[in-house]
């Protein structure tokens, strides 16, 4: 057969590629040092309907698909486990397909970016809430919905975004396209739950990680924009770990006080940052100053709809932080060393700590090994970061030296927070074994330290595997549910060592 | 070529290109905090695979490098395709502004990766047909319009200029062969202003912009030393450009290329306006009732960071109404002119001033100044090409001379 024919006839001339310089530059992940994997074709779809032509041809003929968003996952979520395939970059498909204020819903394609769509929602008063993933102006939201992503912002008031999703459209791995939620009922015309019609499927799809089928559409939950909002930094001159625990905790028990975001910079990421001052830089200027040894900060963001209720709240978060010992309030404005207010009022996205990746030097990059764990385990998870660091010194220096360790922590839902702990390496050939080695060791230290992947993809996927984090009835039915959608396992194969001849 | 000569330019970038974390913000990146709204124009403009912006470009180039890819004609296009805008530079997590670009990461110059790879390019003989003619041109008739050297100043029938003067006005190449009228306006503006300046005719040659973006290192210097030397004869402390090409070029490139600071000051005319206007020695009465919105030129705005005098000179003018694009500042949409791209693929450079011509509408206005003769030129075939023949496009100069008090 034909393949690189048979896909123009469904998506166009235009949209198919088997050129060596497309296919090399879909071949890498963000951890672009690491072995390069290109597929066969790429494939940019505009329909569902293509899609689902496509995937008749690819389970016919047992070839890989390779759903691809934005391209901006940490863990090699988007690339062939090994040469071949055919990715699917959906970011062709990126329309606002319905904007219902009476149900307070979006449905959109699931190649639209986070960033597009709620600067469409906030121009007309109303955000997704919990904003995606850090990378959200890149990321989409189909990647968003199959990582569980957190980070963009509105983590510690909404939670991951998948909690807002109430349906999707599916294209499964025979072609077939399902909706799920209330839109699975023919009667039901605009979707507003994911409860009703039998078990929850549409969680079947969501944190997945793209294996179960191809996202193509979702329907998601909106909700009106808080008039007012406050922010607060503190720096925290002991035992971090424990005290931002325990604040963390004491926020949760205290109830609803319209936390929306919480983060936690630990030393090491407030020290880089001190390390890179720039004069016009006066959030940093102003922690040079006054936190000279790079104490850890921490800062808050809360969401009121009126001013006494948000005094309230402000005064209470305030309360909860200052009753630790050794920590310190910095003044409101940004010029005070305010960093939370900066994120939203100047540099409008939580996206900063993307700059820690180069931390390491010149052409340094990440090897994530980000996680979940509920709030009260985090002095432990911090000891055993410690731990493993010890353990593999020599290694760590071989490789560079490369910096392993927390770059900041986050509020999520209810409990969790989400660990952005990990490596920052050389993206040189000469250390790529050695970086690949530290990383697989790292993601398996973290699963048997009690971590929950962030967004797994395909590293962490494994490491679950390969740490032996699942029993044997749990897993075969993974595999069960898995190979019931998808036969030939060609949908993101490898992940879990799941479909393909693996 | 031998193989160490084989990509020499990006390979003094290297440091640069492997840095690139990936994140992809320079492909579709919105940030209404700051105005963001979108980055690559060449991308939206395109089948939208990965190396259309600017981390698959970043990629190609880390293959190339690494020997697992070989430049084709196909992917030359690609690269020539780009405006070389900068947009994708202004949003990059490691350039996008002082608070990220820290010393020990690795900064990112995309622009100048685009460039060094062109420059690649047409060492192995992948330059654009189109490109390679006007750079004849240049070498020929130092223009690239194929018009001969000595109509440069057919515009000015026959006025002469003092042998030196404080001030000089650099015309360029498109101004006088294809906008003569806005020459003419520089000319008249500078003569209200009653300062005492000249030109540099018949030692003025194109500022060598083409060939630096077009990848044409070579002839580049050599009209950057030949235009240094033309006016440092000319004895001038000050070299007022309207060009927002040609502006880019003296204050960006030369000194780059020529490695070492020009003996003389550059500015664009909308500064040095401004500052005649501050001074009292322009005076800009007449009622102007214009509602419009001001276009940003790549290589004014991104490339040298004049956002503000342009907007001041404005409001020196009574009666304008300036309402700003959603896009503006660091933020501007590109009007898809640059790097090449209109002469060597013409359509897609309308196509991308149509965005900026819909843009201007979505806000109810008709009329969109700017202040660089190549953007006029592509905004005006863009609003033909939508057959909005209520739509206007006029450059500063239009706005400057017809407010002065005569």
């Amino acid at each position: 057969m034909d393949l690189l024919k048979t896909i123009k006839e469904i998506v166009g001339p235009d949209y198919v590629s088997d050129a060596d310089f497309i296919r090399q530059s879909y071949g890498k992940g963000i951890a672009g040092g690491l072995i390069e994997k290109r597929p066969d074709y790429v494939v940019r779809p505009h329909s569902v309907e293509e899609i689902s032509e496509i995937l008749k041809v690819a389970n016919k003929e047992k070839i890989p698909i390779i759903p691809r968003g934005g391209g901006a996952g940490l863990l090699d979520g988007v690339l062939p486990p090994k040469e071949g395939g055919i990715v699917l970059d959906m970011t062709g498909m990126d329309e606002i397909l319905d904007f219902n204020e009476d149900n307070l819903t979006v449905t959109v394609q699931c190649g639209i970016t986070w960033a597009q769509l709620n600067t469409f929602l906030m121009e007309r008063g109303y955000y997704t809430g919990s904003l995606g993933p850090g990378s959200g102006m890149s990321a989409v939201i189909g990647g968003g919905l199959s990582h569980h992503s957190v980070g963009g912002g509105g983590a510690a008031k909404y939670g991951a975004v998948t909690r807002h999703c109430v349906g999707l459209k599916v294209v499964l791995a025979n072609g077939d396209i399902i909706t799920t939620g209330s839109g699975a009922s023919k009667y039901i015309k605009e979707p507003f739950s994911r409860w009703g019609l039998g078990p929850d499927l549409t969680s079947i799809f969501l944190g997945d990680q793209g294996i179960m089928g191809i996202k193509v559409e979702a329907t998601l939950l909106i909700y009106p924009k808080p008039k007012y909002r406050s922010y607060r930094t503190f720096m925290i001159k002991r035992k971090a770990p424990k005290v931002v625990s325990k604040i963390l905790l004491d926020y949760r028990k205290a109830g609803d006080l319209g936390i929306y975001d919480a983060f936690w910079l630990p030393d090491l990421s407030v020290a880089a940052g001190l390390g890179l001052i720039v004069s016009e830089f006066t959030v940093f200027k102003l922690w040079k100053e006054v936190n000279p040894k790079g104490k850890d900060v921490f800062f808050y963001t809360c969401e009121a709809e009126s001013e006494e209720e948000l005094e309230q709240n402000v005064k209470k978060l305030n309360e909860l932080a200052l009753q630790n010992k050794g920590v310190e309030m910095f003044g409101p404005e940004i010029e005070d060393g305010n960093i939370a207010k900066w994120h939203y009022e100047k540099n409008g996205h939580w996206q900063i700590y993307h700059g820690f990746w180069g931390a390491a030097g010149r052409g340094s990059i990440p090897q994530t090994a980000e996680h979940h764990i509920p709030i009260h385990q985090i002095p432990q998870m911090m000891d055993a970061l410690s731990k493993w660091e010890s353990e593999n010194q020599d290694l760590l220096m071989k490789a560079g030296p490369a910096i392993h360790g927390l770059g900041s922590a986050l509020l999520c839902d209810h409990t969790t927070v989400e660990m952005d702990s990990g490596l920052i390496v050389f993206n040189k050939p000469e250390f790529r074994e050695i970086n690949e080695k530290l990383w697989k060791s790292n993601l398996e230290m973290v699963v048997r330290s009690g971590g929950m992947p962030y967004m797994a993809g395909m590293r962490y996927s494994r490491a679950l595997i390969d740490a032996g984090a699942f029993s044997d009835p749990y897993y075969n039915f993974l595999k069960a549910v898995k190979y019931a959608l998808d036969p030939n396992g060609i949908i993101s194969p490898g992940k879990f060592y799941l479909g393909g001849k693996e | 070529m031998t193989e160490s000569e084989r990509y020499k330019h990006i390979k003094k970038l290297k440091d640069m290109i492997i840095s690139c974390s990936g994140i992809g913000d320079c492909r579709i990146g919105f940030r209404p905090t700051v105005g963001r709204f979108g980055v690559c124009p060449s991308y939206e403009h395109s089948p939208g695979f990965e190396p259309y912006h600017a981390r698959g470009k970043l990629r190609v180039l880390y293959g190339i490098l690494e020997g697992t890819l070989e430049p084709s004609e196909e992917l030359a296009r690609i690269f020539f395709q780009c405006p070389t805008c900068g947009s994708c530079h202004a949003i990059c997590h490691q350039s996008y502004d002082e608070n990220i670009n820290w010393f020990i990461c690795n900064y990112i110059d995309h622009t100048k990766a685009w460039e060094a790879f062109r420059a690649d390019l047409v060492e192995m003989g992948l330059a654009m047909p189109r490109h390679k003619e006007l750079i004849q041109s240049i070498e020929e008739n130092h223009n690239p319009y194929f018009e001969k050297h000595e109509d440069r100043i057919k515009w000015l029938s026959g006025r002469q200029f003092p042998e030196k003067a404080d001030t000089l006005y650099y015309m360029g190449c498109t101004e006088p062969y294809r906008l003569p009228e806005y020459a003419q306006k520089m000319v008249e503006i500078l003569d209200a202003s009653g300062i005492e300046y000249t030109i540099a005719h018949p030692d003025e040659w194109c500022c060598g912009s083409i060939a630096l973006r077009t990848g044409h290192l070579k002839i580049a210097k050599e009209l950057a030393e030949h235009n240094v030397e033309a006016i440092q004869k000319k004895g001038v402390k000050n070299v007022v450009i309207h060009c927002a090409g040609c502006y880019r070029t003296f204050v960006k490139d030369y000194p780059e290329i020529l490695g070492k600071e020009l003996p003389f000051k550059v500015y664009h005319a909308t500064e040095f306006f401004l500052d005649l206007v501050n001074q009292g020695k322009l005076k800009l009465t007449k009622n102007i009732n214009k509602k419009l919105s001001y276009h940003d030129p790549c290589h004014i705005g991104r490339a040298a960071e004049i956002y503000e005098p342009p907007r001041e000179l404005l409001k020196k003018i009574p009666g304008i109404e300036l309402v700003e694009l959603k896009r503006n500042r660091e933020n501007a949409w590109c009007c898809g002119a640059g790097g090449g791209v209109k002469s060597a693929f013409p359509e897609l450079a309308v196509e991308i001033a149509q965005d900026r011509i819909k843009e201007a509408e979505e806000i109810g206005v008709n009329t969109i100044v700017t202040a660089c003769p190549f953007c006029v030129r592509n905004l005006r075939d863009s609003a033909q090409s939508l057959k909005k023949n209520e739509f206007n496009v006029i450059d500063i100069l239009d706005l400057v001379t017809d407010a002065i008090e005569k």
